[in-house]
Formats: C-alpha cells, sequence, structure tokens
C-alpha cells in the first residue's frame, strides 16, 4: 500500500531506488524476461567486491587488533567499539557531526526555499541564471575549500576585510574553537543552499494552480497562500531534496578535512574525520574500523529515519 | 502560480533582477573572486580586496607547470578519471537497463547504498589491500587500484542517472525488435542504447567530473607519481600556505571541467545532480 501511495505522489519521484522498479514488477513478463543475468552480472560483482567485501573487512578488522606492523592480534570481540564508546573524543565527534548536519540541514532547507521560490519566478534569463547556480555545487570541494581559506585567512582574508570595511570587529574564522565549526557550516550552506533551491524551484513550478485560486477566491493573502496552501503542496518535494542533503552531509568530509583537519582542539572533528586521522595518522585500523562502521549506522539511522517520515507524510495526504 | 508570474509587472521584473544580482553577488562571488586571484600577484592577493586595479599576470600558472610539474597531475587525473568513466559506463549501463525493465530491486538498492556510504568506510580496507598487493610501489597497480576505487563513485552514479532515461524508453520498440527475431543483447545494442543517448552523454559527463573532483580515495591510496590535482592542491597547503596565486591557480585548473560543464549543459546537470527529483 505505502509503496503505491509513494509512486503516485506526483511531483516526488523518489531518490530510493527500488520504487521505480518495483513498479513495473507487476508488469508480468516484459520482453526482457529471460537472458539479463550477462548484462547485469558484471556491475553486481564490481558491487560486491567494491561495496559489500570492504565493509565486511572492515567488521572483522573491528572485531580484531590490527597492529601497526600489519599483523593482526585476531578477534578481540567488542573491545574496540568499548574503547570508543568510553572515549570523550568519540563523543565530541557525534555531537560535531550531528551539530554540523542539523544546522546545515535546517539553514539550507530555509534559505533553499526562499531562493527557490526566486528562482520559480518567470522572467527573462531565469534558466541561464537557474543554471549558473549550480556553480557552487560542482566545483570540486578541493577548491571550495581552498579559496573559502584565503577568504578565511584571519589578516588578508576577504571576510575580514569586509567586517572592518563595515566598522566590526576581525574573527578568527578557522583558529577558534568557538567559531570554526561555523564557519564550517558557512561553506557548506554556500556550496548546496542553491541546489535546494533548485530542486524547490522546479517543485513550485509543478503545483496545480487550483488551490491557490480557491485560496484566492476565500480571501487569502499571499503569505496565508504559500503558508497554508503551497507549502503543504510542496512537502513531496522539499522532503527529497532534504534526503539527498542529508545523505550528503553524514559523508561531508573534503571541506573539514582540508580547511582544519579537525581541529582546532577537535571543535571540528566530524565522525568521518576522526575515523580517517584515526585509520592514517594515529595508525590504528581496528578503533578506526569501528569508528567507521558507528559513521555507517548513523548513515543507516538518519537515511531510514528520512523514508520513514516521509513515507508518514505522503500517506497522510 | 505560473500565470501568476507570467504576468509579472515591470516593477516585480526590477526586484527579481535585483535579487538576481544579491544571489550572485553571495554565490557566484567566491568562484569569481577563485578565478580573479588566480591571475594575480601575491602581493595583491594579500592586498586589499576592495583595490581592483591591479596588474593580472599568468605567473601562477606558469609557475604550476615549471616548478610543480603540472602536466603531470593532470594527466593523473585523467588517467584515473577517464579510466573510472569507461568502466562505471561500460558496467552500469547494461545494469541501469535490467534494472528499469526487470525491476531488480535488490540490486538496485545495493547501488543506492553505495552511493550514500561514506567513502571513509572503504578507503581503510582498499588501502590495506593496496599494501599488500603492493600497489604503493607500483605505480601501474596503483593507477589500477585508483581507478577501482573512483568505481565506487561513477558506477553507482551511472546507474542513477541513466534509470530514468531506460524508463523513458517505450517497450513497444523493442517488443517490435523481439518479433523481429532480436536477442537480448540484440535488442539492448540497437535499439535501447541508441535511443538512451543523451542519457548516455550526461553519464559521461558528470561521472568523468564527479571522479576528478573527488579527493579522499586519492589522498589515501595515491603514491608520489600517480596523485591526481586535488591532493597535489592540498598538498600545496604544507608547501608554502603564503603562496595563494599558486593555490587559487591550481583550484582554478581543477575546477575547469566543471565549470565548462555548468556553462554548457546546464539543463543535464540539473537532470543529473537531483537524480529525476526535477524534470
Amino acid at each position: 500500500m505505502t509503496t503505491r501511495t509513494r509512486a503516485a505522489a506526483p511531483p516526488a519521484a523518489p531518490p530510493p531506488a527500488p520504487s521505480p522498479s518495483r513498479r513495473r514488477r507487476g508488469d508480468g513478463a516484459t520482453p526482457v524476461a529471460r537472458g539479463v543475468w550477462p548484462l547485469l552480472a558484471p556491475a553486481m560483482a564490481v558491487t560486491v567486491a567494491l561495496v559489500v567485501l570492504p565493509v565486511l573487512y572492515t567488521v572483522w578488522l573491528s572485531l580484531s587488533d590490527r597492529r601497526r606492523d600489519g599483523t593482526n592480534a585476531g578477534f578481540v570481540g567488542l573491545d574496540n567499539f568499548a574503547r570508543m564508546v568510553q572515549s570523550p573524543e568519540f563523543w565530541n565527534s557525534v555531537r560535531v557531526t550531528l551539530v554540523l548536519f542539523v544546522v546545515c540541514l535546517l539553514v539550507e532547507t530555509v534559505l533553499g526555499i526562499a531562493l527557490g521560490y526566486l528562482l520559480s519566478i518567470d522572467v527573462p534569463g531565469r534558466k541561464v541564471f537557474q543554471g549558473l547556480m549550480l556553480i557552487p555545487a560542482i566545483t570540486a570541494s578541493v577548491a571550495v575549500a581552498l579559496v573559502w581559506m584565503l577568504i578565511y585567512d584571519p589578516t588578508l582574508g576577504a571576510a575580514n576585510q569586509i567586517l572592518t570595511a563595515v566598522g566590526l570587529d576581525p574573527v578568527v574564522w578557522l583558529g577558534d574553537p568557538d567559531i570554526a565549526l561555523w564557519s564550517i557550516a558557512i561553506v557548506d550552506v554556500w556550496q548546496w543552499t542553491p541546489f535546494m533551491a533548485l530542486i524547490i524551484a522546479a517543485g513550485i513550478r509543478s503545483l496545480p494552480a487550483e488551490p491557490f485560486e480557491a485560496a484566492s477566491i476565500d480571501g487569502a493573502s499571499g503569505w496565508r497562500k504559500a503558508r497554508h496552501v503551497g507549502l503543504p503542496l510542496l512537502m513531496p518535494v522539499i522532503s527529497v531534496a532534504m534526503l539527498l542533503r542529508t545523505v550528503d552531509l553524514v559523508r561531508f568530509f573534503d571541506t573539514v578535512y582540508i580547511m582544519t583537519q579537525g581541529g582546532p582542539v577537535d571543535a571540528t572533528n566530524t565522525l568521518n574525520v576522526y575515523g580517517y586521522r584515526a585509520a592514517f595518522i594515529d595508525q590504528e585500523a581496528s578503533y578506526a574500523a569501528a569508528l567507521q562502521l558507528s559513521l555507517l549506522l548513523l548513515v543507516v539511522i538518519m537515511a531510514g529515519g528520512f523514508t520513514l517520515w516521509r513515507r508518514r507524510r505522503n500517506s497522510d495526504r | 502560480m505560473t500565470a501568476e508570474a507570467t504576468t509579472a509587472s515591470r516593477r516585480r521584473l526590477v526586484q527579481v533582477y535585483a535579487l538576481y544580482l544579491l544571489a550572485a553577488l553571495v554565490f557566484f562571488g567566491p568562484v569569481l573572486f577563485m578565478l580573479w586571484s588566480a591571475f594575480r600577484r601575491n602581493v595583491d592577493i594579500t592586498g586589499s580586496i576592495f583595490t581592483i586595479a591591479t596588474p593580472l599576470t599568468l605567473e601562477n600558472f606558469t609557475n604550476l607547470f615549471d616548478r610543480f610539474v603540472f602536466y603531470y597531475y593532470i594527466r593523473n587525473s585523467f588517467i584515473v578519471a577517464g579510466g573510472s568513466t569507461l568502466l562505471g559506463l561500460a558496467l552500469g549501463v547494461p545494469a541501469a537497463y535490467v534494472i528499469v525493465r526487470r525491476g531488480a530491486a535488490s540490486i538496485g538498492f545495493l547501488m543506492l547504498l553505495a552511493r550514500m556510504a561514506p567513502g571513509v568506510l572503504f578507503v581503510l580496507p582498499l588501502f590495506i589491500l593496496s599494501v599488500q598487493v603492493g600497489a604503493p610501489s607500483n605505480n601501474g597497480l596503483n593507477f589500477a587500484l585508483l581507478i577501482a576505487a573512483h568505481l565506487i563513485i561513477t558506477l553507482p552514479l551511472c546507474i542513477w542517472l541513466l534509470v530514468p532515461f531506460f524508463e523513458d524508453i517505450p517497450l513497444s520498440l523493442e517488443e517490435a525488435a523481439m518479433l523481429d527475431g532480436c536477442t537480448v543483447w540484440q535488442r539492448f545494442r540497437h535499439v535501447v542504447v541508441p535511443l538512451a543517448l543523451p542519457g548516455l552523454s550526461v553519464a559521461v559527463t558528470l561521472s568523468f567530473v564527479f571522479s576528478w573532483n573527488y579527493f579522499l580515495f586519492a589522498l589515501a591510496l595515491a603514491n608520489a607519481d600517480t596523485l591526481p590535482l586535488p591532493v597535489i592542491a592540498f598538498n600545496f597547503i604544507g608547501q608554502g600556505s603564503s603562496d595563494y596565486g599558486g593555490l587559487m591557480a591550481a583550484s582554478t585548473l581543477i575546477s575547469l571541467p566543471a565549470l565548462l560543464l555548468t556553462v554548457f549543459a546546464q539543463r543535464w546537470l540539473v537532470r543529473g545532480l537531483t537524480g529525476g527529483a526535477v524534470k
């Protein structure tokens, strides 16, 4: 039942891959019902080799004790996980990950709706402008991180020059533990708000006109129409955009690692930066494996929770 | 909504363009700043940003090629991104087709998982493997490993991009081909692939750019001779953080494929990045 409702929701072609295919399954025999294995098998083999096996190997690593010299002292049970949950650094990194996630997602959604509305208005040149809006999202995150480091430079950077020009005090953007996380959040918001806006703009443009006309006849003001008619109709699209961002935000690595490497004093040490550092700087493979599995768990919880929330929303309508 | 918008009055038009200008300033500003800085002398970059009239120079770029053999890293990036794109396509096109026509939901889910999973998760096992097979001291092996690692990005991306294109191909065309006695492979080769060519070009360009931009795998897995552009730019920071001109020139080079893509292929890009959430 839920699948059917989801598939029927008009503007939201949901990203979870199973639904479009499941829809076709009921069609019975399609002309390609037989002899498809040779087409599918290579991709499947590669996926198993590159995705499934590494994850299984990570599980084994996390349950054993791999030493720095490359030898493995064997099964140690949940020791690495015990060490993890007792480590304040771990809980700090969970907190940092969640704060960054919540702040970025909320700000990007709110700003994305505003910008999306702007991008949905029909004026000459709209399409070109809309396309160019993707420049931040598709620019290599290394380049993004480097240019923002220049902007954030405490003495020479553009950000502080602008602040002092308008009479404010300069800020130590990346060097102050109380500020660094927000500086990084700004970069992510800058990079991904237009992407949100684009999805939402397309959603706005596909809204039916009738509910708005009906609301006008009832004497609703522009704001009330947007709040009580537009926003509920847009929810499926907004939630798709939020899901896409959720997935990427948890993976968020490059910008943080390049700009701060998790510092100062662990202030920006997200779970994946912590996991990377444990593996490649501290060279504690087994402990790093435990950290990385906890990250995977976090991804699954977030994506799963989000999918459930969307499903319930959509079947309520 | 649309009807309301098409009758936008002149005043509204001015308002919209004013907001466009503001949005452009915010969202294009840093990228333009990067491009501009790449052509300025270091003295000027570290001076006031309000001094617009400074001499422009190609020095930052020529330095990259003279002192840091940048050709080499560009070549490396081409090998890795090109190789993983071609492989991703070769494996992904048939798989996407089967997923659409046959409804192989489980493999579709596996692909989604691959797209969602944090790269950090794969880096450690791949690194241990790379040490065991001796990849860090063998350039050929190291390239092969990097290409394979980047498949984790390009293969799910190809499938994700191609599924909506294959869904648009009418089943009746294939049925006709089947009546003519074509095998699955022939139908795929002569009916499906030609019709999906636009989708294929989207998949090629986006896979290439994503693989080109990707940082993490090469950071952990590449050896000194196989380093691609993003990592070499990152290594710059340690060597001389005052050389902002060099950093911005390197950033510009890294961003070039993506910038060209945005300028020339906007419509594809929107569709590709949002995976059919936006038509």
